[in-house]
């Protein structure tokens, strides 16, 4: 009886040991790399890629809610489990990170990607923080507009290359009971159109304003809102509380005209519509026509490395090959978007063409206000913008409650 | 004595990981929530101690006051509707023929996560949705209606959205309760001529009374903690007017990283559906209480 119980108690702590073992071995081999992600691309496919490559796999692990995702990614940190690559945002996520040494610099493999012409310096920029590089990026989308070319067809309608255009041609469309433009409140697509209006009106007050130098409720955003505003009053956009997704909106010729980055071009894939003959892309013209510059609003897909991760290593190697011409391709021909790498090719003919026009020194990139606002002014924003589209009225009251929580924000950063 | 601290020993070896698990998943979370609730933090880096400024912040945020408004509301509206829809459905099924099969349509929504029951409502009630397809069709006011965007009838909608689901189990308990009741009294009530209301008001309302306490303690402490249904129908919006204090609590930690905040709001949270439980529930055990209420006496006395 002694002896069973003993046994029994032997047995309880050797089981409590093997648990405790057990969390903390890394489960992947040593040319498969873990990777963390809040993206829905289809990386396993991707991995057959590098597989064939460079002989290293990925090994993902898909998180739905970019919330929780995060949540995770710092958690991590504090533990053995960081994985040995990840998708992050750019902005002041990245510099978050950064503050406190979590991810490995990637100074190196920019430098060298930029001598073999694989990159250009203005996509470094959004890699750059203290005069050093962290991350290295997947994807790198411009912000087109996305629009219907069956609807524009049946209605004799022309792609617009001026503001004016593009008011005249939604005026069209609402005169034939379709939405001209998408729009959607709530997290994360409240921002879209306020981007587009504040950029599109004077990029340096959009950049002012993400750096805490402009006001919300300074006069200048306060006429914004006010275009915001008529544009609404006539009609121009959807439903913004429509649960029904812009891709399904569009297919059903529903709405004509979506702002969206290149990536979104393997969500229409989704619904079935075709590049080239159900739609095409043209570039957001200025609000503003005296503006000298044309802002396209630049989004980017970081891959970092954790610096205590067990496959720093293996990371930063696969990160440098990602990069490189062979893969972007690859990339660009499963997502259908356009690769950042100029010696790689285009998926599709629409982003071929795009890609030629933005290489024109006219178009001048900016960040999109999702990764450009602190965390606090972001979610604030898109609370107010979302009251605004919901009920139009008199912008200054949404732009206070902005500028209340922006005030906090930089009195402390 | 040697004997009794071999088998303590022992005793301990076995409750010892059970014990472990308890501290490392309950208390030490909680306590450590409590002191992120004091602090200012990111979730990068060191949590910096601010003291109570979290809290005072919290009640001066209107938003957050009008979060513990919808909060509240969710208590009211789901003591209401699902419970009192439950009761209403077992008395009314209560010994009829397949009574059974009368619940089940009920019962069955009870098998869907929140978050199910949140699209599935978003898409009849998102502007020119089912509903309100259906209110034109049928030339019925309301279908101009905006259920999910102005406030309070968004908050209305989901709470009678939540009880589509929840009717089910309330009715299921109920029942239960029902079944429980000794018959002898009902039927020594319809001798002397109760029936109708004046029967269940009088005697199946006062021998439910253990169920009801559950129910209601239940119902209570679900609806104090209401996130997944409001968080995907309408992420607390628009502009914050729908959100509920499991929403604020996941907004400011997840998508503001405040985890100082998020822990504040989680603190104040528990604090008020423990209160609330343990108010409730030494009401109704003491007023089930057949011997004099003496606030001196111990409970075991009491029970005795």
């Amino acid at each position: 009886m002694k002896l069973s119980r003993k046994a029994a108690t032997g047995a309880a702590a050797l089981i409590i040991v093997a648990s405790v073992a057990g969390c903390s071995s890394p489960s992947a081999s040593s040319n498969e790399l873990t990777f963390v992600t809040d993206k829905s691309w289809d990386f396993e496919k991707f991995s057959a890629v590098s597989k064939d490559d460079m002989d290293v796999a990925l090994d993902p692990a898909y998180y739905a809610d970019v919330n929780a995702f995060q949540a995770f990614i710092k958690q991590s940190f504090r533990s053995n489990k960081a994985p040995g690559l990840f998708t992050w945002h750019t902005g002041s996520s990245l510099e978050d990170l950064v503050a406190e040494g979590l991810v490995a610099e990637t100074t190196e493999i920019w430098d060298k990607a930029i001598a073999d012409g694989n990159i250009s310096e203005s996509v470094k920029d959004l890699y750059t923080i203290d005069g050093a590089q962290y991350c290295t990026p997947i994807s790198v989308d411009n912000w087109v507009m996305y629009y219907d070319k069956r609807t524009f067809a049946d209605l004799g309608l022309e792609v617009p290359t001026t503001w004016d255009e593009m008011m005249t041609t939604a005026d069209t469309l609402v005169d034939a009971g379709v939405a001209p433009f998408w729009n959607s409140g709530g997290n994360p697509w409240a921002f879209v159109w306020f981007q587009i209006l504040t950029a599109g009106t004077d990029v340096d007050l959009y950049n002012a304003l993400i750096a805490g130098e402009a006001k919300f409720t300074d006069p200048e955003i306060v006429e914004v809102m006010n275009i915001w505003l008529d544009m609404k009053e006539n009609g121009y956009f959807t439903d913004p509380g429509s649960k029904t997704p812009a891709e399904t909106q569009i297919k059903d010729q529903e709405v004509a005209m979506i702002p969206f980055g290149t990536w979104y071009s393997s969500t229409l894939d989704t619904v079935g519509l075709e590049s080239g003959t159900d739609w095409g892309v043209f570039p957001i013209p200025n609000v503003n026509p005296e503006q000298e510059t044309i802002p396209v609003a630049i989004e980017t897909a970081p891959a970092c490395v954790p610096e205590k991760s067990a496959q720093r290593d293996l990371g930063l190697e696969y990160s440098e090959w990602w990069m490189g011409t062979t893969a972007q391709t690859a990339w660009s021909e499963q997502q259908g978007n356009l690769p950042f790498n100029p010696n790689a090719t285009a998926g599709t003919e629409e982003f071929q063409k795009i890609g030629q026009e933005y290489a024109d020194p006219k178009y001048e990139f900016y960040l999109r206000y999702y990764e450009a606002a602190p965390a606090p002014i972001l979610t604030a924003s898109l609370d107010e913008f979302t009251g605004f589209m919901t009920n139009p009225g008199d912008p200054m009251p949404f732009l206070e409650g902005i500028q209340r929580v922006a005030d906090e924000y930089w009195s402390e950063n | 004595m040697p004997a009794r601290t071999a088998r303590q020993r022992d005793a301990w070896a076995f409750m010892g990981p059970g014990v472990a698990v308890v501290l490392l998943a309950l208390y030490i979370p909680v306590l450590y929530t409590v002191y992120l609730s004091f602090t200012e933090y990111d979730g990068l880096g060191d949590p910096t101690w601010i003291g109570v400024d979290n809290y005072v912040e919290m009640f001066h945020d209107p938003a957050i006051l009008l979060s513990i408004v919808n909060t509240l509301a969710w208590v009211l509206g789901t003591l209401i509707v699902p419970v009192g829809l439950g009761l209403l459905v077992a008395y009314l099924a209560y010994g009829l023929r397949g009574a059974a099969w009368l619940r089940v349509p009920f019962l069955i929504p009870y098998a869907l996560s929140g978050v199910a029951v949140g699209v599935i409502f978003s898409f009849v009630l998102q502007n020119g949705g089912a509903l309100s397809q259906a209110l034109a069709f049928l030339n019925l006011p309301g279908s101009e209606l905006r259920w999910l965007q102005d406030a309070p009838l968004n908050t209305i909608v989901m709470i009678l959205a939540a009880s589509w689901q929840g009717v089910g189990v309330n009715a299921l308990l109920f029942t239960v309760g029902l079944q429980s009741i000794p018959k002898e009294p009902l039927e020594a009530a319809r001798v002397d001529g109760a029936g109708g209301f004046r029967l269940f008001a009088s005697m199946v309302w006062p021998l439910l009374r253990p169920t009801t306490t559950i129910v209601v303690g239940l119902s209570i402490v679900n609806s104090l903690k209401t996130f997944d249904i409001v968080q995907s129908m309408t992420q607390g919006g628009p502009n914050r007017v729908s959100e509920t204090l499991g929403v604020t609590m996941y907004r400011e930690t997840f998508l503001n990283n405040e985890y100082g905040m998020g822990s504040a709001v989680a603190i104040f949270l528990t604090v008020i559906t423990v209160a609330a439980s343990l108010i409730y529930l030494r009401r109704q055990l003491s007023l089930g209480d057949a011997a004099p209420k003496t606030d001196a006496a111990p409970k075991g006395a009491r029970r005795a």
